[in-house]
């Protein structure tokens, strides 16, 4: 009797879980249909998914919900944000990466985190960056070094840098293989500095160490630090940019204050899975590039403290391919 | 505050768009939380994008409006039918449910309904009066701090374990070992992942809670033994309002708790779902009789619903002040002001002061807005429990499928679910319960990671690092009370009885 309930239970739950499983089969099943059948003339013609890699509410989530309405605007066709979180990314990029390359599933890839999970020895990924067509880049936002302003140990970059050749100074990083913690590893690589890497979460965890004075130097990007320092919470004293950020006017490049060849930011922008047609491909790519070129969204973003950087074609493939150099060349520094 | 910004804060707030906001915000957010796998981060989120066309009060009204209801209405879920709408209202389960059981479902929401009112009315007093200086404490705060929090948070286990210590200890590992899966963001080493790319980023914590808190009771339901247990009908009819006696009684609790939870709201690394269970836990230890926990009695239920609804104004609290946001809801807050161009620090309560004390009026409202209409829902809410089992346990069912999902659209967090469910099951049959997993789940990447952090950050020399730092050394003291006050208790009490065991053969003698 007991038993019987107990089964009938489980049945229950077998049965839902069954169901659910077939809806989904019959979704994909529909969706390959859908790409035998039609040609890329009509393209798009239903709502296109783009997968964000991380959780509702974090800066690629962010980005990606204000791109959204101009993005349905070009294209005429419904676009949704669909979070798939988890695996530091991978969720979501593995499965883009096995997507139907019909055009109706893209999703946002961000540098170095893709390629650090790829590239990590302890993981062996069968995917890589030629597991991904680049369609579009929509953001890069470089990487800036900023300390507490009642530090009296240094002031500027420059004693920064001295000091921290001669002592062990705590460096904060949003994780292994993060930009923040390749661009501490540069500089200890090229200028002999000793940064010590204390790995967060995030960057608002990382802002917190440093405000409150338990770890001594700030690694984070512009759009994550600019309003702290304006705020004359933080000090901002270098960003890792070739040019100096438009946010961030006063304060000079690392290359500017004598110490060249470290740069460092996180790109993001919007992939298709391999296989994609060429046509479809340029249909995404000109309406990706009048959405993001269109001035209210540069200026929403701003508003966000994101620095919008429009690459397509060759130059946003020759990004990542930098990119994929850099965290290649970084990895044997990394203490897996 | 002077009388010319107050006013302009009325005028801010008493207009049609702002109040319609509000009253979407309060609703939306109890429907939202009081569904498991429907976060308020995720509703939050969702309607950020929306607020781009409200007035900036209106919108961020609505926004804390969501985040404080959805707070709540995840007890109601919890208590009538042990499905915590949220993780922060798994702890309000014990003492709910059982309540639920009893027949006093109306009487136990309408004690989470006040206790959560007046626990977000409080924390937003503090947000009003103290912002500035309680941002400046938790800075304070950092990995060794957390790593201590987690510490103490553990010695709760003790207390949830109910008839035997050790079974109680038992699920608490179980939990700390489930909470080292996934990729270690120290080292970037896959630990337990066993090639599943979800894996790596740990087993995720609600789909787990809901397969370990629901579907085991739907699956203990289907035994013969509770199917018997036919509710009482005064689960309908009976009183939501509790009595002014009942209401002395919880006062204390509920004031505790609204401290404890503004406070652990307030540090960046801890939110709602740490906050209910040091509620839930203080108010046992507090207690004169701590055994009556965990059967159903009103403080069970006071005491975490006030914490976790306390969490909320406090989270708001570094949020507005440093930007650095006090929970994941929060994170998602932070992008719903700099869309409206509204740059957290010191110039939001100067320059924008007026916007700012708007919508920390507003959100005092939504508090007050959220227990009218709680208390007039809940003769309606309670209605769930009195649907016969056979009705109500697919429904759960189907609700526990689709929230294991939706949480991230994954299907992966079904299996996990169920996995978990059959896991919360048998620990039940052999009288083990799943409260302490959940907890051991939270709290066990909090201690690793701030651990670890700490020998970084020590540079070396780690016992001098930890007693030079004055709230480390308290929070040490605590966690040598909570450990050791009942042991000593418990020797006291075996001294006296050996003594007057031995009077007794004395005398015989």
């Amino acid at each position: 009797m007991k038993t019987k309930s107990i089964f009938q239970a489980l049945i229950m739950v077998v049965f839902s879980l069954v169901l659910l499983v077939g809806c989904n089969g019959n979704e994909e099943s529909s969706a390959k249909n859908g790409n035998d059948q039609e040609s890329s003339g009509d393209y798009p013609n239903k709502p296109i998914n783009i997968i964000v890699a991380y959780a509702a509410g974090g800066g690629t989530d962010t980005g990606a919900r204000i791109l959204q309405p101009f993005l349905e605007e070009e294209l005429g066709v419904s676009v949704n944000i669909i979070n798939k979180a988890g695996g530091g990314g991978w969720v979501g990029w593995g499965e883009l990466a096995n997507a139907e390359p019909d055009g109706y599933t893209l999703g946002f890839i961000n540098t170095p985190n893709l390629m650090t999970g790829y590239l990590n020895p302890n993981i062996e990924r069968k995917e890589n960056l030629s597991s991904f067509v680049p369609l579009a880049n929509q953001v890069s936002d470089f990487g800036a070094i900023a300390i507490n302003p009642d530090d009296d140990r240094f002031s500027n970059i420059k004693e920064l840098i001295e000091y921290a050749k001669t002592h062990e100074l705590t460096a904060t990083s949003t994780g292994v293989g993060s930009d923040d913690h390749y661009a501490s590893l540069k500089l200890n690589a090229k200028y002999g500095t000793k940064f010590v890497p204390v790995h967060n979460s995030g960057a608002a965890d990382s802002k917190a160490q440093v405000l409150g004075g338990h770890t001594d130097v700030l690694f984070a990007n512009v759009g994550e630090t600019f309003t702290a320092h304006q705020n004359g919470e933080i000090k901002i004293l270098a960003t890792m940019s070739e040019e100096r950020s438009e946010f961030l006017p006063d304060i000079p490049t690392l290359a500017e204050a004598g110490y060249p060849d470290v740069y460092s930011w996180s790109a993001r922008g919007l992939a298709a899975p391999s296989g994609i047609s060429e046509e479809k491909v340029e249909i995404l790519r000109e309406a990706l590039k009048k959405a993001i070129t269109n001035p209210d969204h540069i200026k929403k973003m701003k508003d966000m403290g994101l620095a919008v950087n429009f690459q397509a074609g060759q130059a946003y493939m020759d990004l990542l391919k930098s990119d994929e150099e850099d965290v290649k060349e970084l990895i044997d520094l990394v203490e897996w | 505050m002077n009388a010319e910004l107050f006013s302009q804060v009325l005028g801010n707030l008493f207009t049609l768009q702002t109040i319609l906001a509000l009253f979407a915000g309060v609703v939306g957010g109890i429907i939202v939380g009081s569904l498991p796998g429907l976060s308020a981060t995720m509703a939050v989120a969702l309607l950020v994008p929306v607020t781009f066309g409200l007035e900036p009060v209106a919108g961020l009204t609505m926004l804390a409006a969501i985040y404080t209801a959805a707070l709540y209405g995840g007890s109601i879920s919890s208590i009538l039918i042990h499905t915590p709408g949220t993780p922060a209202s798994a702890a309000t389960a014990l003492d709910g449910y059982q309540m639920t059981k009893k027949g006093l479902g109306a009487k136990a929401i309408g004690v989470s309904t006040v206790s959560s009112m007046i626990g977000g009315f409080i924390s937003a007093l503090f947000l009003l009066f103290l912002a500035p200086p309680l941002a400046k404490i938790s800075l304070w705060f950092s990995s060794p701090e957390y790593f201590l929090i987690a510490i103490f948070g553990l010695t709760i286990i003790g207390s949830l374990a109910g008839k035997s210590m050790a079974k109680g200890l038992a699920s608490g590992v179980i939990g700390l070992l489930i909470g080292t899966v996934g990729i270690d963001i120290l080292t970037g080493y896959p630990r337990f992942t066993f090639g599943s790319t979800t894996l790596q980023g740990g087993v995720a914590m609600v789909p787990a809670m809901i397969g370990l808190f629901s579907l085991s009771q739907v699956m203990m339901q289907r035994e013969p033994k509770t199917k018997q247990k036919k509710l009482k009908k005064a689960s309908i009819s009976g009183r939501v309002l509790p009595t002014m006696k009942e209401f002395k009684r919880i006062f204390k609790t509920i004031i505790r708790s609204s401290g404890i939870g503004t406070f652990v709201g307030m540090l960046p690394g801890a939110g709602g779902d740490i906050g209910s269970w040091v509620g839930y836990n203080e108010a046992k230890r507090f207690s004169k009789n701590k055994d009556k926990f965990g059967t159903g009695i009103i403080e069970g239920v006071a005491a975490p619903e006030s914490a976790n609804n306390a969490v909320t104004g406090g989270a708001l609290i570094p949020l507005l002040t440093l930007g650095i946001p006090g929970s994941s809801t929060t994170a998602v807050l932070l992008g719903g002001l700099l869309i409206q161009g509204l740059q957290p620090g010191h110039q939001l309560f100067t320059t924008h002061a007026g916007v700012t004390y708007s919508v920390i009026f507003g959100f005092l409202l939504a508090n007050i807005l959220m227990g009218i209409i709680g208390l007039l829902g809940a003769k309606f809410f309670v209605k769930a429990s009195s649907i016969s089992d056979k009705i109500l346990g697919p429904i759960i069912v189907a609700l526990c499928i689709v929230g294991a999902y939706a949480i991230n659209n994954n299907f992966f967090d079904v299996w996990v679910m169920v996995f978990f469910g059959f896991i919360g099951y048998l620990m039940r049959k052999i009288g083990f319960h799943p409260a302490p997993v959940i907890l051991g789940m939270i709290l066990g990447p909090i201690a690793e990671k701030g651990f670890r952090q700490s020998l970084v950050l020590a540079k070396g020399d780690l016992l001098s690092y930890y007693f030079t730092r004055p709230i480390c050394l308290i929070l040490i003291i605590l966690i040598l009370l909570s450990v050791l006050t009942p042991m000593v208790t418990k020797l006291m009490k075996k001294r006296k009885e050996q003594k007057m065991n031995l009077g007794d053969e004395e005398n015989l003698a």
